[in-house]
């Protein structure tokens, strides 16, 4: 089953290369936002600025409230991550468009992006001494723990990417489904509920990367 | 804001929790899943079929099991916290 008309068609862009036209496409929508934004910053904000900083200001205080002082030097990264899914997951319940997170590869790009820096902020804030988060509570316990860590945090990659995939693919898959069968009368009230997920599934990758990041940075227990 | 409201964002005990809860499932099937792929390929690269597999396996499961535990527990910290707070608020 595919899309009627779509806009990667009309671009002549092959089928198997379309999310990374529809990740542009998210890029773009979010240059031209933060642009038109930026170019009239008020002390009353209003309108569009208004709107910018209820939803940044909100994570921020968020983010210090769970990780601390120190989340307001990652902040900028968690709040990239939370925009740049939400309109990637939004652009597929837009007219023409296809939401490039229903492919598995966009996923794995972003997953396995957060696994290395949450590493590489580890490795950072620690030194060789953030082999301890691996080690597990007690030293006899070593051998067992360390092999057990290693599994456990090479599964977080794998975890995030499948939740944002099944979720947004299988939102795509119902939607079209029910427009086959009944369209309108049940493609408008599940476009309510998909809004709600999907804001809710760039809220879970947000927070399961800050969640990563701050036991990276805090003391191993 | 309208929107901030209706999806809770400023509310800590709502969206916050419920993302913990729904990430603690797929947490334990995919570290079984590595589990299988890393004993998987050392039997590939060593030749010894069903060891490295199986014991690997084992491990994720277990892997699985401490991540339930620790997230487990972070969503009673945080419950805790926010109790704490709550109380707080009421003295």
């Amino acid at each position: 089953m595919e899309h009627p008309v779509i806009l990667s068609t009309l671009f002549g862009i092959p089928e198997e290369y379309k999310h990374v036209f529809y990740t542009w496409i998210a890029m773009v929508i979010l240059f031209i936002v933060a642009l038109m934004a930026r170019r009239r910053l008020e002390l009353v904000p209003g309108g569009l600025q208004n709107f910018l900083e209820v939803i940044i200001g909100g994570l921020e205080d968020f983010t210090v409230a769970t990780i601390g002082e120190k989340g307001r030097k990652i902040f900028p990264l968690l709040c990239g991550i939370f925009l740049f899914i939400l309109v990637q997951n939004l652009l597929g319940l837009m007219p023409f468009c296809d939401a490039p997170t229903a492919n598995v590869n966009t996923n794995a790009a972003m997953a396995l992006f957060v696994f290395i820096y949450y590493n590489y902020v580890g490795l950072r804030s620690w030194g060789p001494r953030y082999i301890k988060h691996f080690m597990g509570p007690m030293p006899a316990l070593v051998p067992l723990m360390l092999p057990i860590e290693l599994v456990s945090h090479c599964a977080r990659p794998l975890s995030l990417t499948l939740r944002l995939f099944g979720n947004i693919r299988g939102e795509e898959i119902v939607l079209l489904l029910f427009f086959s069968m009944a369209p309108l009368v049940s493609t408008l009230p599940s476009y309510f509920l998909f809004l709600l997920a999907k804001c809710l599934q760039a809220f879970i990758f947000y927070m399961l990367t800050m969640i990563y990041l701050q036991g990276a940075m805090e003391h191993a227990h | 804001m309208g929107l901030a409201k209706f999806f809770n964002i400023n509310d800590r005990n709502y969206i916050d929790n419920l993302s913990l809860a729904g990430s603690i499932g797929l947490h334990m099937v995919s570290s079984i899943f590595v589990g299988v792929a890393i004993g998987y390929g050392l039997d590939y690269w060593l030749d010894i079929y069903p060891w490295c597999s199986g014991i690997f396996m084992l491990l994720g499961i277990v892997a699985g099991f401490k991540n339930v535990y620790d997230d487990t527990r972070k969503l009673v910290a945080r419950w805790r916290s926010e109790t704490e707070e709550k109380i707080g608020k009421k003295k």
